[in-house]
């Protein structure tokens, strides 16, 4: 799952800490999902972009890994 | 009340409860029931203080990772337990032959059902280990440790 979170939050100036405010989370919690290390919920994800006033689909984008596979 | 005001209460509490076990063992002057009572009056201490801290934030993520981590202990520690406990019984029984007379007659051996009982008694307070490694293991998976230039 790949976001925009940090571009969102320099467009809005601001810290991870205030968004965590915002929303009701840790800041760690805020660095865990922009580093990719943790996926929000649903309602997490729905609260991050409606605290943009954006779509979630803006913020958010499912990054389905791809494998290749060899044969000889 | 904030985060660390909590903490240390805990560890006063734990010490407390710790000298009050160490007191009623060596004196023999406090009634058996004490320690049992006290652990649980301490207990809901803990609880109810913690529905007063201010600045200890439980989210989702923190949620998730008390999740994984009782989860996995339980997947581990219930196998542990049950080999242990099914190898103990077997030692006791004398098993495969299932010889009853061997098993009353038997003299003080090396594993008697006190000795397993103290043996499941540790295996118990080894799971709290067992939870903290794995709650460790997962807080760093979800990202507790991350850095960020903020």
């Amino acid at each position: 799952m790949k976001n925009k979170i940090k571009v969102f939050r320099a467009m809005h100036d601001m810290t991870q800490e205030d968004l965590a405010v915002a929303i009701g989370v840790t800041r760690q919690t805020i660095l865990a999902i922009e580093k990719g290390k943790y996926v929000p919920s649903l309602d997490l994800a729905f609260k991050i972009s409606r605290h943009f006033h954006v779509n979630i689909e803006e913020v958010f984008a499912y990054g389905e890994e791809t494998r290749t596979i060899d044969i000889d | 009340m904030k985060k660390n005001t909590f903490y240390i209460l805990i560890g006063c509490i734990a010490l407390a409860l710790l000298a009050l076990f160490i007191y009623s063992i060596e004196t023999r002057l406090i009634p058996l029931w004490i320690e049992p009572v006290a652990f649980v009056i301490g207990i809901l201490i803990v609880y109810t203080a913690r529905k007063s801290v201010t600045d200890l934030i439980e989210d989702e993520r923190s949620a998730k990772i008390t999740e994984n981590a009782v989860v996995r202990t339980f997947q581990v520690f219930w196998v542990v337990f049950c080999a242990f406990s099914i190898g103990a019984v077997m030692d006791l029984l004398y098993l495969p032959q299932f010889s009853r007379e061997r098993f009353l007659g038997r003299p003080p051996g090396i594993l008697t059902i006190r000795m397993m009982g103290y043996f499941q008694l540790g295996l118990l307070c080894l799971m709290i280990f067992l939870y903290v490694g794995f709650r460790m293991y997962y807080a760093r998976k979800y990202g507790d440790w991350e850095t960020d230039e903020e």
